[in-house]
């Protein structure tokens, strides 16, 4: 329902992956077989040497220190940026609006403007569900999927209860609230388990 | 409001997302990984761009180091980092790779979009069970898989039960569920019975 970039997380995740895992693999290799020791010392004491006098050959007329320093330490922020970026989009697409819209000829005419808030709906269908001896718990959200609103229900019923029962019924909410609202929101319903549902007694009652 | 969507497609689009794992822990994880190592780099090289002395190693002192490997470190202390680091490494690559399907089913509903754990669902269909074949909680056990519900029910001693009529009321309870993968039931019930339960 959320706005995670699935395919970004998939190719980020894979390549990090391969990164550490042929790290890892090398590092293996270097402790236990002599001749991958050899090897990788052949190609990396003159890697490191032309490093050295790249440092040596850059340093700033006036100063003790090389560029390439200052240049390191922007692409480490530039790269600590991107990875903060990274977090900051998972999990992202909540909202608070139902309906954002101008009033026009094609409705009743009036002029102005119609905001409907998220909270409404939320609200209404919080309320609805509480009163069912058969939930344990039940959240209702707001996102905006693709641009538009849509409405996320997660119910956690008692062990036992039907799940295509409470789907039934919370279609039924769904229905009266397009009512309400004027308009036919996509909404999903996800029936969940929790550490709740598992440690609570059953209901026997019906 | 001008619509780039239909609900109907939208709706499968958010259904496909339900019922699969969306990764966002373990990139959460990766994501501070890299930003940790980052950040002492940075530091390292920020003290070297401004003359100060090292914190822990100066960069060019660290990559000789490394150039150095096999030597200047317990070869033992070396494999163990490797193995943790390719450890690591396999259980992102794995993650990002692998389809990451989510015990959820998909219920039919022409309203909403329905998902439902597959816990919730197997509770269900045991207690079901429970009650076609006339035992207590503890006797059923119901495993569901994607395209599998398997009933396991250990009778009453001296008290048989109806396999059939098992099956078709957990058969009948699946259909009315209309999930989607449709499972196929298999009763399993246990030759020796339970005693005082």
């Amino acid at each position: 329902m959320n706005g995670t970039p699935r395919a970004l997380n998939r190719l980020l995740l894979g390549l990090l992956g391969l990164i550490f895992l042929g790290a890892g693999a090398l590092l293996i290799a270097l402790a236990s077989i002599p001749v991958v020791g050899r090897w990788w010392q052949d190609w990396a004491k003159p890697a490191t040497e032309q490093l050295s006098s790249l440092a040596a050959g850059t340093i700033l007329p006036g100063r003790s220190n090389s560029w390439i320093w200052i240049v390191v330490s922007l692409v480490l922020v530039a790269l600590i940026i991107a990875m903060v970026a990274w977090i900051a989009n998972q999990g992202k697409g909540r909202s608070n609006i139902l309906a954002d819209e101008y009033g026009d000829a094609d409705d009743d005419g009036a002029a102005g403007r119609v905001v409907i808030s998220g909270a409404v709906a939320e609200q209404a269908l919080k309320t609805a569900l509480a009163e069912r001896t058969d939930l344990l718990a039940a959240t209702v959200s707001t996102y905006e999927v693709r641009g538009r609103p849509a409405l996320r229900v997660h119910v956690f019923p008692r062990q036992g209860v039907s799940p295509h029962k409470v789907a039934a019924e919370v279609s039924t909410l769904v229905r009266a609230l397009d009512l309400v609202a004027g308009r036919q929101l996509p909404v999903l319903l996800s029936i969940g388990s929790g550490t709740r549902t598992r440690f609570t007694r059953v209901d026997r009652v019906e | 409001m001008s619509k780039p969507v239909s609900d109907a497609k939208l709706m499968r689009r958010v259904l496909r997302r339900e019922s699969h794992s969306s990764r966002a822990a373990l990139s959460t994880v990766a994501a501070v990984t890299v930003t940790v190592i980052a950040v002492y780099f940075l530091l390292e090289s920020a003290l070297r761009a401004l003359g100060q002395p090292p914190w822990l190693a100066d960069p060019l002192t660290a990559a000789q180091r490394v150039a150095d490997l096999p030597e200047g470190i317990e070869p033992g202390l070396l494999a163990a980092l490797g193995a943790l680091l390719a450890l690591l490494g396999l259980v992102f690559f794995f993650t990002a790779v692998l389809p990451g399907k989510r015990s959820r089913h998909v219920i039919a509903d022409d309203r909403i979009a329905v998902v439902a754990d597959d816990e919730v669902i197997a509770s269900a269909l045991a207690r079901c069970a429970r009650l076609a074949a006339g035992v207590t909680r503890e006797q059923v056990l119901v495993v569901l898989s994607r395209r599998a519900v398997t009933v396991n029910i250990r009778p009453t001693s001296g008290v048989p039960v109806d396999e059939s009529a098992v099956h078709a009321a957990v058969q009948e309870e699946a259909g009315r569920m209309a999930l989607e993968p449709r499972p196929q039931v298999r009763i399993n019930v246990a030759a020796v019975g339970v005693v005082g339960v």
